[in-house]
């Protein structure tokens, strides 16, 4: 019997948990069918192969989004350098695929296991910081990772970059276009959207919230925090390692500059935060509409898109800082809070 | 019989400062261990040291005659060791009733799934009298809610060791009385409990025996009775001239001017 669908004459606020929900739960799986079902015949039917690209790299960043979510939003842990997955998972890719002559699909686990024990190994000491001393660490791990792959030019390629056998003879595996990494990106997306879902309900989820408000209560309550919070980095370092691993066979060349650049690391911070940290859908929703925005500005507004982008990203941070999720939510319920007010009530 | 709970020699120095200096007790299974002292006597450092959130400098901590020292928290609370915060430490993201279901979903008897926990956290919602606003988030609670809250959360674990630290503070008269009615419940039920208390009614109500610590060490332990007459716990309170008043040789002229400290340090 599910006692959190109980009426209680004192409840405010509906139960957030349980699932218990019926008809509800009925509604959003028939809407999410409908929607892959739409998603899977678009690029058949609906897109040109440019539309299918932009999509390709929105699906991307609702990963790299959701890789965060894991480790910012729902263990809060401001990680600044989960780049440093993207990258090492693309590198991982292109060096397999160049140098060793082996089939995309074969590095695209050796991809996700050293985006997980990196993350792993690095945790063990960075994971102990907490706050702004953690973000900075992160930050110098990924900066660092940089000039380590810049400086093994042997085998990365250096600066000059490194090119994966795409096409011809020396190619290990039939580059798949377009339309292939759209589906790969979403594939992916697919997946990692149900991984946060499945942790958001799980007892390893509820340890992570813990572990975000008070570290010292959750392990009094018997969480082994350390081991924790080591599992949230390793999940998170292995989707984006997996992302960075598409990434890598998509673009064909790539470069340190790009693989590790801390722009990435801000967009997927400002996605998640601005969609709603710690939930499952506000990843999806700031990662879609920052991409989309984005891609946009720089088709409109070619000169000054970044400057338009930055812009639109302070106010909706200032007016929205809980999260687009967290802000429909809380209205849906009548609790109204004032834009200033939020960065106190969530604790921001 | 052995006892639950044991410290032996049990030490912490902070800097130059014995926070807790050599305290060795021990506390019989289904009993009621009443700590007191002034501020800075090192009562919740005490627990702290209990519970693995400060290791010790010295000494060892017993459960159940197993020697739990040094480790962490998470392996003490699988000990069936609970305990409350001085500071209340609500997960202000989560609902009361998931705040209490962590507790069910870690502590010794893990629960096969978050919601199963959710479940099994309405019997200690309905213990402690949060029953009724078991969805509310924690900010929403009054403070002697929010106090039966942490209470609540550390019963979700069913322990068999319980450390209340000052579970009582800033509670008015008539919400002291259903706590002191809990505890004594749960030591019924065979919970073996160590109270810190300021509230000295409070604690002289409830407790088996009380342990008087001072400076970080035991000052005199004893029955309650005996303990609220002993002239060093008057002194260690309230300072010497009020109990040198106390004695009736008032010799100071300021004497009178002390506080009127029927509750000691509030």
């Amino acid at each position: 019997m599910n006692v959190t669908a109980k009426e209680r004459p004192g409840a405010a606020v509906g139960p957030r948990v349980g699932g218990g929900l019926g008809g509800r739960a009925w509604i959003w799986a028939a809407l999410i069918a409908l929607g892959l079902v739409i998603l899977v015949l678009a690029p058949t039917y609906l897109l040109l192969e440019s539309e299918q690209r932009t999509l390709a790299s929105v699906f991307m960043f609702v990963v790299l989004a959701q890789g965060w979510n894991l480790i910012g939003g729902f263990a809060g842990y401001p990680s600044f350098g989960n780049v440093v997955f993207f990258g090492l998972g693309g590198y991982t890719t292109a060096v397999l695929m160049a140098k060793a002559g082996a089939n995309f699909w074969l590095t695209v686990p050796a991809a996700a296991v050293v985006g997980l024990g990196f993350a792993a190994l690095m945790g063990i000491p960075i994971l102990r910081l907490k706050g702004h001393y953690f973000a900075i660490a992160t930050l110098g791990v990924a900066e660092g990772m940089r000039e380590v792959v810049i400086n093994v030019g042997g085998l990365t390629g250096g600066n000059k970059g490194i090119t994966v056998p795409a096409v011809g003879s020396e190619a290990t595996t039939s580059y798949p276009g377009n339309t292939g990494f759209y589906f790969y990106f979403l594939a992916l997306a697919v997946l990692s959207i149900v991984v946060v879902w499945a942790v958001s309900r799980s007892r390893f989820g509820y340890a992570l919230r813990a572990i975000s408000q008070d570290e010292d209560a959750a392990a009094a309550a018997g969480i082994n925090t350390t081991r924790a919070k080591i599992a949230a980095f390793a999940l998170s370092g292995m989707l984006t390692a997996l992302a960075g691993a598409i990434y890598a066979f998509q673009q064909v060349t790539i470069y340190p500059e790009r693989l590790f650049s801390v722009d990435i690391t801000v967009l997927m911070v400002v996605m998640c935060v601005l969609g709603g940290a710690g939930t499952v859908l506000g990843p999806v929703i700031g990662g879609v509409l920052l991409q989309y925005l984005s891609e946009w500005l720089r088709d409109n507004f070619t000169d000054y898109h970044t400057f338009v982008f930055g812009a639109i990203i302070v106010i909706a941070v200032l007016v929205l800082p809980m999260g687009i999720v967290n802000f429909a939510r809380d209205s849906w319920k009548g609790r109204r809070i004032a834009p200033f007010e939020a960065v106190r009530q969530y604790r921001l | 019989m052995s006892p639950v709970l044991e410290t032996r020699d049990l030490s912490r120095r902070f800097g130059g400062v014995d926070a807790v200096a050599g305290v060795s007790m021990a506390v019989e299974e289904g009993t009621v261990l009443g700590i007191i002292g002034p501020n800075g006597a090192g009562k919740s450092t005490l627990i702290n040291l209990i519970t693995g959130h400060v290791k010790p400098s010295h000494g060892q901590v017993l459960v159940d005659g197993r020697d739990v020292t040094g480790r962490k928290p998470w392996a003490i609370a699988k000990e069936r060791v609970a305990r409350t915060f001085q500071i209340v430490k609500p997960f202000r993201n989560l609902t009361v009733r998931e705040n209490v279901a962590i507790g069910a979903m870690y502590g010794p008897e893990r629960a096969g799934s978050a919601r199963e926990a959710i479940a099994q956290a309405e019997e200690a919602l309905e213990r402690v009298g949060l029953g009724e606003r078991a969805e509310l988030a924690p900010g929403e609670l009054s403070v002697a809610d929010a106090r039966r809250l942490e209470l609540a959360k550390a019963l979700a674990m069913r322990p068999r060791v319980l450390l209340l630290d000052e579970v009582m503070a800033g509670l008015r008269p008539d919400e002291i009385e259903p706590s002191l009615a809990l505890i004594r419940s749960l030591r019924d039920d065979g919970v073996t409990i160590l109270v810190v208390e300021h509230v000295m009614r409070a604690i002289m109500a409830v407790s088996d025996e009380v342990l008087v610590m001072h400076e970080g060490r035991e000052l005199t332990r004893g029955a309650p009775e005996a303990v609220v007459k002993d002239e060093r716990v008057i002194e260690a309170y309230l300072g010497e001239r009020y109990a040198r008043r106390a004695r009736g040789e008032d010799a100071d002229p300021d004497g009178g001017r002390e506080p009127e400290g029927g509750d000691a340090a509030g």
